[in-house]
């Protein structure tokens, strides 16, 4: 597992205490009863206390699963 | 604090430790403001396990109306905005901001207010309640520029602050200080308006936390300190007074030494207010003694007890006025501005808390007066408060006739003392304040919070007995506390406290004296635990069992009277309603 993919499982892991390990790579809002705007907005505050950036909540929609949340931080990572 | 760290600090407690319930009031949504609350005072509380319920959105007054009178939660933090007193205040909102609105606006506030004001009163005793005045500035809705006060403006903000002293007042609401918040949480950097529209969240992060963090204080304060122990030269006064004579110390604005006088002051009101206050110092005892004799100290002599002066260490001095006093170092803060002799002293008193007098850096000196008033500082000043430096000397004159040569007996049988028993204290502030604050004389070390000790009372068959003393060398005040529940000819104590101030008068056999008689029971049932400090307690008990207990006892009435001595006191039994009828 990269680093990038490390960290934001560490961020779900905080949000989402109750999700066992091996669900967390296909999170999404669809799977994750918790995941509604409130955890979204927490989960978004807590990745920018891991990645050290600031996140548009314009974005927020877009951002719903594991996946488009690690090409998300990928491509901050590139343009970094 | 981060959010990270705010939910690691909520996930890290035991699923099955006790529930701490708060309910958070506030018309916006929570969000941030709720995971930092649950965080802080999670911290202020490591053995529960906090849980907040936020109201109803964009209903403040309504969640309060709503709180269930049977069964309120533990807790209950208001964090009021100007769009909960009117929703043209509110940047979600639609309403318009012409000058018609304003005036209705402030009619429409005041209305509000009194509603919530209502709501509040209604609330049973017991929750503990927080409440926060506006945080964030009012929308540029007023016709005056932003740096001119409107005439609506100012009534708006004075109809806020006229609830706040009204609430104040009532002793029973503690209502946040918005200028130590603003120290923290500078106005300029606690509106989010991007948040606020998109989220319903109007604060930013670091402003949800300084607010959280204020709020947690508010709702579970830290026990105050007991006693201030200083030193003299150049920390109470300006000058060494050996060198330059008890006349020529100075603590006034002339001398620029006003710095002392401001730490006098303090001092002085501290100990109005029941903190008590000793001096140790080297130094010559005659030079000392004519400072004290000068009329224009601001710290009157009779507010001091004892006067350690002699050139020997400090703690040593420190602990003999710990032992005059009767309690632990971490009580207690020594004062001194010789980072030497803070040391010696911290060394010696591991716990308690040294604080360096800061002599010519006035930023640094009322930092040091602010954070001494914050670690003494009470919600409440009780009679008992008033009492405490005379029962500490009348103590020491006890302890020192007691050992003068008169049998213990014949001492005890002239002393002309008396113990009042009050069996209904439940709404007295300073019971719970005592047994909070108890560690020598206590039955399992429990501290309450105020919803617990409400709910202990209200048990079936709740028993609450404070005890008062007083003898020929005055009134001691309330300085015992029995809790428990009556079955039957059973009585089981859950909490027993007694101030180290009263040892030696066999106060404690009295006190089993009278439950026994007054509840007919055959035996009492304690709920025991040793703990770190409550040695005093085991050694009585051993002096009833015929050895320590380890865990929870029954102790009957025929072991207690076989080893109860003669009792000499008058007794009076009364409830605080006929007292204070």
């Amino acid at each position: 597992m990269d680093e990038t993919r490390q960290r934001l499982t560490n961020c779900f892991q905080v949000v989402f205490p109750d999700l066992p390990p091996e669900g967390i790579a296909t999170a999404s809002t669809a799977t994750v009863a918790s995941w509604d705007s409130v955890a979204a907005i927490t989960l978004m505050n807590v990745i920018e206390d891991e990645f050290g950036f600031e996140m548009d909540l314009d974005d927020l929609a877009d951002l719903d699963s594991f996946e488009k949340l690690y090409s998300y931080l990928q491509k901050r990572h590139q343009v970094a | 604090m981060t959010i990270t760290e705010a939910l690691r600090i909520t996930q890290s407690v035991p699923r099955d430790a006790r529930p701490f319930a708060v309910t958070l009031a506030c018309g916006f949504t929570p969000l941030h403001l709720q995971t930092f609350l649950a965080a802080h005072l999670q911290q202020a509380l490591p053995d529960r396990r906090v849980t907040i319920t936020p109201g109803l959105y964009g209903d403040l007054a309504g969640t309060l109306e709503s709180i269930p009178e049977a069964a309120p939660p533990d807790g209950l933090v208001i964090a009021l905005e100007w769009p909960d007193l009117d929703p043209r205040l509110d940047y979600r909102g639609a309403g318009s901001w012409g000058a018609t609105a304003t005036n209705d606006i402030v009619a429409s506030a005041r209305t509000t207010l009194n509603r919530i004001a209502a709501a509040l009163l209604r609330i049973p005793p017991g929750p503990r309640i927080a409440l926060s005045p506006p945080t964030l500035p009012l929308p540029p809705l007023f016709h005056t520029p932003g740096w001119q006060a409107s005439h609506h403006e100012l009534t708006l903000e004075a109809e806020v602050m006229h609830f706040a002293a009204d609430i104040a007042q009532q002793g029973r609401i503690a209502v946040l200080n918005s200028q130590r918040l603003a120290e923290q949480s500078p106005a300029s950097e606690r509106l989010d308006l991007k948040s606020d529209l998109y989220t319903g969240l109007p604060y930013t992060i670091e402003h949800a936390d300084r607010l959280a963090s204020q709020l947690a204080l508010a709702l579970i304060p830290p026990v105050p300190k007991k006693g201030i122990i200083s030193d003299l030269d150049d920390t109470l006064w300006s000058g060494i007074a050996g060198e330059v004579g008890p006349d020529a110390v100075a603590w006034d604005l002339a001398s620029h030494a006003q710095l002392h006088g401001l730490y006098q002051k303090l001092l002085a009101s501290l100990a109005d207010s029941g903190t008590l206050i000793s001096v140790a110092s080297k130094n010559d005892p005659a030079v000392v003694a004519k400072a004290f004799e000068r009329k224009d100290l601001l710290l009157r002599p009779g507010q001091v007890f004892p006067i350690e002066v002699h050139w020997n260490a400090k703690s040593g001095s420190v602990a003999r006025i710990l032992e005059t006093w009767n309690i632990a170092a971490d009580s207690v803060i020594f004062v001194d501005d010789s980072p030497m002799e803070l040391a010696e002293v911290a060394a010696a008193h591991p716990g308690i808390e040294c604080v360096l007098f800061p002599r010519n850096d006035y930023r640094a000196g009322l930092a040091m007066l602010r954070h001494l008033r914050d670690r003494c500082g009470k919600e409440r000043v009780s009679n008992d408060d008033a009492l405490r430096l005379e029962s500490v000397r009348q103590g020491a004159a006890f302890r020192e006739q007691a050992s003068s040569g008169a049998t213990p007996e014949s001492f005890l049988e002239q002393i002309s003392a008396s113990v009042t028993f009050d069996l209904a204290a439940a709404g007295e502030p300073r019971v719970l304040e005592l047994v909070n604050k108890t560690n020598q004389f206590n039955l399992n070390g429990t501290r309450y919070t105020q919803p617990d000790w409400q709910k202990l009372l209200s048990a079936p068959g709740a028993l609450l007995v404070a005890v008062s003393y007083e003898d020929k060398f005055g009134p001691l005040g309330t300085i015992a506390a029995v809790a428990g529940r009556a079955d039957g000819k059973r009585l089981m104590v859950d909490t027993w406290v007694m101030s180290c101030r009263a040892f030696a008068r066999r106060i404690e056999h009295q006190t089993l004296k009278m439950l026994f008689r007054t509840t007919g029971a055959s035996e009492i049932e304690f709920r025991f635990t040793t703990t770190a400090k409550n040695g005093p307690l085991r050694d009585f008990l051993a002096s009833l069992l015929g050895e320590p207990p380890q865990s929870d006892f029954r102790l009957t009435r025929s072991q207690f009277e076989a080893k109860c001595p003669a009792l000499y006191h008058e007794i009076r039994e009364m409830r605080r309603a006929e007292a204070h009828g």
